[in-house]
């Protein structure tokens, strides 16, 4: 087993949750746009994504559906489901509450709390 | 959640196809190398560095899989598949394990369910903890009883009961006369009595008040089984009228399946008391009954026993004649107590001995399980080498220790239910319930469950520590102390069993005391033959007396038969009549001081009562034909008796005043003592009385002089042909005279042998335990020794080559063994001396610390034991030098 916490792999699957609810998207895609948006910071490899994807998948929480690329490719596009989409409600209040009381731990007011 | 879990089920049942995540990874290359090629790179570099960020594609791969619900499930499969190699390769150590492991979940399943009612299990009544069972108890009654002089008082008066009610005082035989007629028992209670125990009826009612009344109208309530076999469970049957020894009853309720009376006696039909309850408080006594109570919640039996002191008191001083009141004392029992309390410390022995065989055997398979998983260290070094994570290994591991303990657990059922079998057809009649006696299934469950989790716990050890880089190289420190764990388990082995052992050895040795003793009558081919006259027919004394005499006459004609007597009982033990010793004295000679001597057993008896028992006539003269159509009350006394009545003096000729009845007895003998009472206690004092040919004399009822007590008279013949032609004979001779009355017939070797029932009982059960013990002990002492000489080969090829000798070897090895045996036989004698007071109320004639039983003990154990620590030894003495320096 990869030397991952559940802090890790949660958030793993916060990010990828969120990038999906911009709507479908292959995973490829899907890894790029956490490198994107998270200005080159975080850098999903496949040996993690592939197996959160499938995990979100079999949760009920994402749903994957065949599809062409951009360019044209045949590839497997994931899309929120119902479920998926509360799941993301939950996890972002989840996660703000814990980043939140990190904050205060580490002595920083964070904004939302101003 | 619920469409968490559909997804879930779908994706188990739902194969995916194989290749889609190859799909899905070759678009996930093709997008890399795509953007770098657009960056301007070559198509073969794009793809190699492409290939290098991807990293390894099986392990991602096998990832994505392992994500899948129910993934788990198909290693399952491949474990089990690799454990049943395992233990076809090591058939020796399955079979030891599971043998142990069935030994130990069977032998203590099934003591379990045996116990478990005598000991635990609730009795089948409402607040059964709060039943209590009240009364008088004296030296010739030890069960709690009540007569109506002072019940209705009692009941009116006291305050820790909120309900108190009485049964009559035994259930009697009584015919139900119908078309289809049969005998049954019958019991009275009060209407009170059925709500005291929380019991309604299934079908119908109980009693009304006012049907628990002299005069009131007749009804009755029929048991579950009458119900069930004469009536085929016809709702119908309510308010059926029916016939019970000759006065019509209507049936208004059907007691619950299960329903017994606290006093455990049978019963199929249930009447009302129906006291008259003026009548019963002016008299003294009054009817006898059985009083049960329900305690207040929160008072205690001390209490209650205390607050009911001044009514005891009351009664004591008012009912009882002054000299017998000191013989009379307040009991106040738990129900438990009452119907199992003779039975409940051989129920604990059992129990404890049984446990103990279940720590023998957990401690066995522990230590099995130790020894395959060290020999297995490096086999799990590799696996872990090759990738397998240690949450495989553990359940790896675990799989097979369940499997194991199933297995074990299987066999130890079938052993269980074999054993239950063994111990109804072995049981004595006297342990309650033991008929009842099925398969307990939560005890079956917890000791596959204790059985489990010593295989597991100890399977897993070297799972859990397994370091993987280490445990290649092997022969760690570590490895040394689990051996130490293993020996101090040998030890306690040893020492448990050597508990066992001295238990079972002091039981067999109070049992051989017991078979050897001198009865002081013959047993041999003589039979004893009740004959149970159904009272409504034979209603009179001259009626049953004449069935008894015509029939004693008619055996007398048969030319080979000896002797034909009659008595109220034989001893040795079993039910038989009692006299107050303080009761009789000598002509000229005060009374004894009530409530001191004791008790004598009384029995009435004809002439041929000696003669069939071979019992003999020291002095004086035993009975005569003559004395039996006479009128005096000629007595035989027994050598004690005799004693004790007439130190210094001839009693023949002497007369003995009764004080009971103001009678004048005559000694005309002095028999010789014979054991009676019971197998186990002192021989008591006897007096024998005649049994005349007059009517009161047979079960009549006279109005004064009534010598001998109402019971049925019990034929004894001693034959000179086999004991089947004899009993033949007899139930054709009663059937001429009435083909209706049933003929028990039992020879006296039988009836001698029931009594030794229990103890034969109690000792094959803990000898049976104390074997298993030792056998396993030994074979986890033999696994020790070989291990600890398998682990030592390298050793002892070193000492060889430097020159040590075989013997030295053998020495080396074996020393081993006898510290283990030294200590753990001497920490298990220890514990022998002191567990053995326990068993003192079950030995007879033989000390708990008997030094003889405690030796020879101590030598088998010790002879076993070593014989299972040379046999390793000696392998490891054979081993040649140069295969010992190369072994790994």
């Amino acid at each position: 087993m990869p030397p991952t916490t559940d802090l890790l792999q949660g958030t793993l699957d916060l990010l990828i949750l969120q990038t999906l609810a911009t709507g479908p998207m292959h995973g490829w895609g899907v890894a790029q746009r956490i490198q994107q948006v998270s200005r080159d910071v975080l850098q999903v490899g496949q040996g993690s994504l592939y197996p959160a994807l499938h995990r979100l998948e079999y949760k009920g929480w994402i749903r994957a559906d065949w599809g062409n690329s951009e360019n044209n490719r045949k590839a497997k596009f994931y899309s929120l489901t119902v479920t998926g989409r509360k799941q993301l409600e939950t996890e972002l209040e989840t996660w703000e509450r814990l980043s939140g009381a990190v904050g205060l731990v580490l002595g920083r007011i964070p904004e939302a709390a101003s | 959640m619920m469409s968490e879990f559909w997804t879930r089920l779908r994706y188990l049942f739902t194969r995916r196809e194989p290749d889609e995540l190859d799909d899905e990874l070759r678009f996930h290359l093709e997008q890399a190398i795509d953007v770098r090629v657009a960056a301007g790179m070559s198509a073969e570099e794009a793809h190699r560095q492409a290939l290098i960020e991807l990293g390894g594609m099986q392990r991602t791969r096998e990832q994505c899989y392992e994500q899948r619900p129910g993934w788990w499930m198909g290693t399952v499969a491949q474990d089990v598949r690799y454990a049943l190699r395992g233990f076809r390769r090591n058939a020796v150590f399955t079979v030891t394990v599971i043998a142990t492991l069935a030994v130990g979940i069977g032998a203590t399943t099934a003591v379990f369910s045996v116990v478990d009612r005598i000991l635990f299990r609730p009795l089948p009544y409402a607040h059964d903890d709060r039943i209590v069972s009240v009364g008088l108890v004296q030296s010739l009654e030890r069960q709690e009883f009540a007569v109506g002089g002072f019940f209705f008082d009692w009941r009116d008066n006291q305050k820790p009961f909120e309900a108190f009610a009485s049964q009559g005082a035994m259930p009697h035989a009584c015919d139900l006369v119908e078309a289809n007629p049969a005998q049954l028992n019958c019991i009275h209670a009060q209407a009170g009595f059925l709500p005291l125990l929380g019991v309604s009826p299934v079908l119908g009612r109980n009693f009304l008040p006012e049907e628990d009344r002299p005069n009131g109208p007749r009804v009755a309530l029929i048991s579950y089984g009458l119900w069930q076999d004469h009536y085929n469970r016809d709702p119908g049957v309510l308010n059926r009228l029916i016939d019970v020894d000759g006065s019509t009853a209507r049936i208004v309720g059907v007691l619950p399946k299960g329903f017994e009376l606290p006093t455990l006696q049978a019963a199929d039909v249930m009447m009302p008391l129906a006291l008259d309850e003026g009548n019963e408080r002016k008299s003294s006594p009054g009817s006898a009954m059985r009083a049960f109570a329900r305690l207040r919640p929160g008072v205690s039996i001390v209490q209650a026993k205390a607050e009911l002191e001044p009514l005891f008191v009351h009664t004591r001083d008012t009912l009882i004649p002054a000299p017998i009141r000191k013989d009379f004392h307040l009991s106040v029992r738990s129900l438990r107590d009452r119907e199992t309390k003779d039975v409940q410390s051989a129920a604990w022995i059992l129990l404890g001995s049984v446990f103990a065989v279940l720590l023998i055997a957990c401690a066995n398979v522990a230590s099995l399980m130790m020894a395959r998983g060290e020999a297995r260290e490096r086999e799990l070094a590799v696996r872990s080498a090759l990738g397998a994570s240690r949450g495989r290994l553990i359940r790896q591991t675990l799989t097979e220790a369940s499997m194991l303990s199933l297995a074990g657990a299987v066999a130890g059922i079938v052993l269980a239910e074999g054993l239950l079998m063994v111990f109804l057809r072995l049981a004595p009649t006297g342990i309650p319930f033991l008929t009842r006696a099925g398969l307990d299934v939560r005890i079956a469950l917890f000791t596959v469950m204790l059985s489990l989790v010593c295989g597991a716990l100890f399977g897993l050890l070297p799972a859990l520590q397994t370091p993987r880089a280490v445990a290649l190289a092997a022969r760690a420190a570590k490895s040394r102390n689990r051996t130490m764990l293993r020996r101090s388990l040998v030890v306690g082995q040893i020492a448990i069993s050597m508990v066992l052992l001295s238990g079972a050895a002091l039981l067999v040795r109070s049992f051989q005391n017991l078979e050897g003793q001198s009865l002081g009558l013959q047993t041999q081919g003589v039979l004893s033959a009740r004959i149970a006259l159904p009272g409504f027919r034979y209603d009179t004394g001259q009626k049953k007396m004449e069935f008894y005499l015509r029939l004693e006459a008619a055996l007398k004609r048969f030319p080979g038969i000896h002797a034909v007597g009659f008595s109220d009982s034989v001893p040795p033990g079993g039910w038989q009549n009692n006299e107050r010793f303080a009761d009789l004295a000598p002509e000229g000679k005060p009374f004894p001081e009530q409530g001191t001597g004791g008790s004598v057993v009384s029995r009435g008896v004809t002439p041929d009562y000696f003669r069939a028992l071979n019992i003999p006539i020291l002095r004086g003269r035993n009975f005569t034909e003559e004395d039996r159509q006479g009128s005096d009350y000629p007595v035989v006394l027994s050598r004690l008796l005799a004693l004790r009545m007439f130190p210094g003096e001839d009693p023949l000729g002497k007369r003995i005043h009764r004080d009971r009845d103001k009678l004048w007895l005559l000694v005309v003998g002095v028999a010789e003592n014979v054991k009676n009472g019971g197998l186990t206690e002192q021989d008591e004092p006897e007096i024998y009385f005649l049994r005349r040919s007059v009517q009161q004399d047979w079960g009549g009822r006279a109005p004064v002089g009534e010598v001998m007590s109402g019971a049925a008279p019990l034929m004894i013949v001693d034959g000179l042909v086999p004991q089947e032609t004899v009993a033949l004979w007899v139930r054709s001779q009663a059937a001429q005279i009435d083909p209706t009355v049933p003929v028990e017939i039992e020879t006296l070797n039988e009836s001698v042998s029931k009594l030794a029932d229990r103890p034969r009982f109690e000792t094959a059960l803990l000898g049976f335990f104390a074997f298993c013990g030792l056998l396993m002990a030994v074979i986890g002492l033999y696994g020790v020794i070989s291990f600890v000489a398998t682990q030592r080969t390298q050793e002892i090829g070193v000492r060889m080559a430097l020159g040590a000798t075989r013997a030295d070897i053998l020495r080396l090895i074996a020393g081993e063994g006898v510290r283990l045996i030294v200590l753990g036989g001497v920490l298990g004698m220890a514990a022998a001396l002191a567990a053995a007071q326990l068993l003192k109320s079950l030995l007879y004639n033989v000390g708990p610390h008997d030094p003889v039983t405690y030796a020879a003990v101590a030598l088998l154990l010790a002879l076993v034991a070593l014989v299972a620590t040379l046999i390793p030894a000696r392998a490891a003495m054979k081993v040649e030098p140069v295969v010992a320096l190369r072994y790994e």
